[in-house]
């Protein structure tokens, strides 16, 4: 399987390890703003396998993460988890938050084309000139200072 | 000149490959080693969904969280700013943001302008020409006539678009009556040499997809490598040989299966950055140090103190693309002003924020929790919708910040570094100023949030001081062209040399003046006292 993150093979996830996920990763982000829920969106599914295929090192992590938070899949262990474990805080939050932002259905609704490409077009400078954007700055003159020893075509 | 090579280099990072191209044209024997390996670019994954996941490991910035082939331990335990790094081939330009700044003339007359730091033996004439070329070697964009530097020759490429981003700033400068320029960047505008356009995907410091950035692994290593230099990766120098005369004679390096070689060379050149440099020199004679009647090799270490504020808007600003590079900068209150409390001053620069997940899941943007009924709220606010502006400090030199070996010399290994490294009572007071100032640009632009983050722990990407040039040998280590006092054909190209910082992006600097080095040693060459 190719990885792009990290050399590591790609660990899988039990069912149980994903139902648990999905529990805490609602209440990481619940539906809101017009957007779904982390479980809507799929981070527990197909989501959390594009993660693992990108960054198979923080499955590990993750297991481990969703096994300390015990039978509270609530804000609440997650937030103790941070006390408590901040290693296995940082990778359950990056998985959700990571698997989340590359859910197709959000960055739709969030008219967000993962960074489409747009070619920069070096004439926008023409028309900046000719709008007169920069007149006042160079109106003002030089900015800098000369040092005595500058060569006297500088002005000293 | 003799041996294995008439000149080694060790480092393949800006200066080294400048000075390579630089020896190769005029017909040297060049060997350059780089303990890195090439960048991997089928990583670079902007354009992905997995960008920012895959960005987080394999193109972090901090080398003791990226742990690839090439980097050392720096233990940063006392210093108030991580040093960030990229070593392989092409050093840290693989990764820079491509800021491209010339220094002004202030920035080598400190010590007469302002009574502190110390002069360069050079000027900022004495490096013009310099600049010319390797912004020319360098892809580098941007709009010639800018007010706040001297009258030069306008780079080859015309700059990156304003875009809505860069639009708002400018205007808001234009209110307030600030200065602001059109970013100059080591960005390619259009297709140049082997570099193609920018497709503003935000992602220069995390691996060009587009092969837009002028990072010296494209501009000057995959050329040179093919022919006229031999460039040999997974090498770690851990010492520079003398003779018994006290000349260099060569180094010795470990490759990647520990295995330890020699190789003699005429000359060696060190471009191995303000860490690796003084990394090397502590390190030779077995760890007794070369190079050092001075004292002043690992001294005088100096970061840019960075800090940033993050302008939130009610409007799109589609602030997600772009390049990553500067739209613009600003320079109204770069010179000193001693009735601001503080002396020197600061570069401002205006950039997308980019992409989400570095938004939702750092420390810089305000203290509110994102977890829970917040995340999807601030994800609506601030993706698209949100500027950086980045606020530059320069940093004068201490003696007390330095940079020390961390470890003991092993038979497999080399050494680490320990940097310890203090933020100075005037570098406190000119953040605190400036980040008042770029507040008020914020409420120019109309921000409707405002987060303001004094200097940052984990943003030591310009690595400056280490060992210092000057005419003095007792209070410095190289001469003004890069050729150490105490050993007279061993040379440091990087920027250990410079004497002060700037309070701009040091790269141009860098090249500029490893070209200047080089193009001396060369003319010297038959003269340069070789090894026995
Ligand atoms: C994330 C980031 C963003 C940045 N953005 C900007 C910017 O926008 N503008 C700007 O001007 N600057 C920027 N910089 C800084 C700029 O990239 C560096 O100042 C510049 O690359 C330094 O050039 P150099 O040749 O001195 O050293 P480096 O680029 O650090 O290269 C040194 C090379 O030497 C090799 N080396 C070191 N020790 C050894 C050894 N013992 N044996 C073999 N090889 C060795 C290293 O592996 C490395 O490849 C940025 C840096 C970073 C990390």
């Amino acid at each position: 399987m190719t990885t792009h993150g990290t050399d590591l093979p790609v660990a899988p996830v039990p069912p149980a390890a994903r139902e648990r996920l999905a529990k805490v990763a609602d209440a990481l982000i619940p539906a809101g703003a017009g957007l779904p829920s982390a479980a809507q969106a799929g981070v527990h599914a197909e989501l959390l396998d594009q993660v693992a295929r990108a960054r198979p090192d923080l499955i590990p992590p993750l297991l481990e993460a969703l096994e300390a938070l015990g039978a509270d899949l609530d804000l609440a262990s997650v937030e103790r988890l941070a006390a408590d474990a901040p290693r296995l805080h940082e990778a359950i939050t990056l998985v959700v938050a990571g698997a989340y932002l590359m859910s197709p259905r959000v960055t739709a609704s969030l008219k967000y084309s993962i960074q489409k490409a747009k070619i920069v077009d070096p004439r926008e400078i023409t028309t900046i000139v000719a709008e007169g954007l920069l007149d006042q700055v160079i109106e003002r003159g030089p900015r800098y200072r000369l040092p005595p020893d500058a060569p006297s075509e500088h002005g000293s | 000149m003799r041996d294995d090579c008439d000149v080694l280099i060790v480092g393949a990072g800006p200066s080294g490959a400048v000075a390579a191209q630089e020896f190769a044209r005029a017909g040297m024997r060049v060997i350059c080693l780089e303990q890195g390996d090439w960048p991997d670019y089928s990583r670079a994954r902007a354009g992905h969904a997995d960008f920012e996941l895959v960005s987080r490991k394999h193109w972090n910035w901090n080398p003791n969280e990226r742990r690839a082939a090439g980097d050392y331990r720096v233990d940063d335990t006392e210093s108030d700013i991580s040093a960030l790094m990229y070593n392989g081939v092409g050093g840290s330009t693989v990764m820079y943001a491509a800021q491209w700044e010339r220094f002004l003339p202030s920035d080598f007359r400190v010590r007469t302008l302002d009574g502190v730091g110390d002069d360069w033996p050079i000027s900022y004439w004495d490096l013009e020409p310099y600049y010319d070329e390797v912004e020319r070697q360098f892809a580098v964009s941007g709009l010639g006539g800018n007010p706040a530097l001297p009258p030069m020759t306008p780079p080859p490429l015309p700059p990156v678009p304003l875009n809505k981003v860069g639009r708002r700033g400018a205007e808001a400068l234009n209110k307030l009556g600030w200065h602001w320029w059109p970013g100059t960047n080591a960005i390619a505008t259009a297709d140049y040499g082997p570099l193609h356009a920018c497709t503003q995907l935000t992602a220069c410091p995390f691996g060009c997809p587009t092969g837009s950035k002028g990072s010296a692994d494209r501009t000057h290593w995959q050329a040179l490598s093919k022919g006229q230099v031999r460039l040999v990766v997974r090498a770690t120098v851990d010492q520079v040989l003398l003779d018994d005369r006290g000349r260099a004679s060569g180094v010795t390096y470990l490759d990647e299966n520990g295995a330890r070689h020699a190789i003699h060379a005429g000359v060696v050149v060190l471009c191995a950055n303000a860490l690796g440099t003084p990394r090397i020199l502590l390190n030779s004679a077995d760890g007794a140090g070369i190079a050092n009647s001075s004292g002043m090799v690992g001294r005088r270490l100096m970061m840019h103190p960075f800090g940033n504020a993050i302008g939130i808007f009610d409007e799109d600003l589609e602030s997600w693309r772009g390049p990553l590079g500067q739209y613009l900068h600003s320079l109204e209150f770069y010179e000193t002003d001693r009735s601001r409390g503080f002396v020197r001053g600061a570069k401002w620069n205006l950039i997308p924020s980019g992409a989400p997940l570095s938004m939702m899941l750092t420390g810089t943007w305000g203290d509110e929790s994102v977890w829970g009924s917040s995340f999807t709220r601030l994800l609506r606010e601030r993706l698209g919708h949100s500027v950086i502006w980045g606020v530059i400090c320069e940093d004068l030199p201490d003696p007390d910040n330095r940079v020390t070996l961390d470890g003991e010399l092993g038979e497999q290994d080399v050494p680490g570094v320990r940097i310890r490294y203090r933020t100075s009572d005037n570098t406190r007071a000119m953040m605190a100023w400036h980040l008042d100032r770029v507040s008020e640009v914020l409420d120019a632009m109309g921000a409707k949030q405002k987060i303001l983050n004094p200097i940052m722990q984990g943003i030591g990407w310009h690595l400056i001081g280490t060992t210092v040039m000057g005419e003095n040998p007792d209070g410095t280590v190289v001469d003004p062209y890069g050729e150490c006092h105490d050993v007279p054909n061993l040379f440091v190209f990087d920027s250990s040399v410079f004497p002060t910082s700037s309070g701009v992006n040091p790269a141009a600097t860098i090249a500029a003046n490893a070209l200047r080095c080089a193009r001396a040693l060369v003319a010297r060459r038959r003269d340069v006292a070789v090894a026995s």
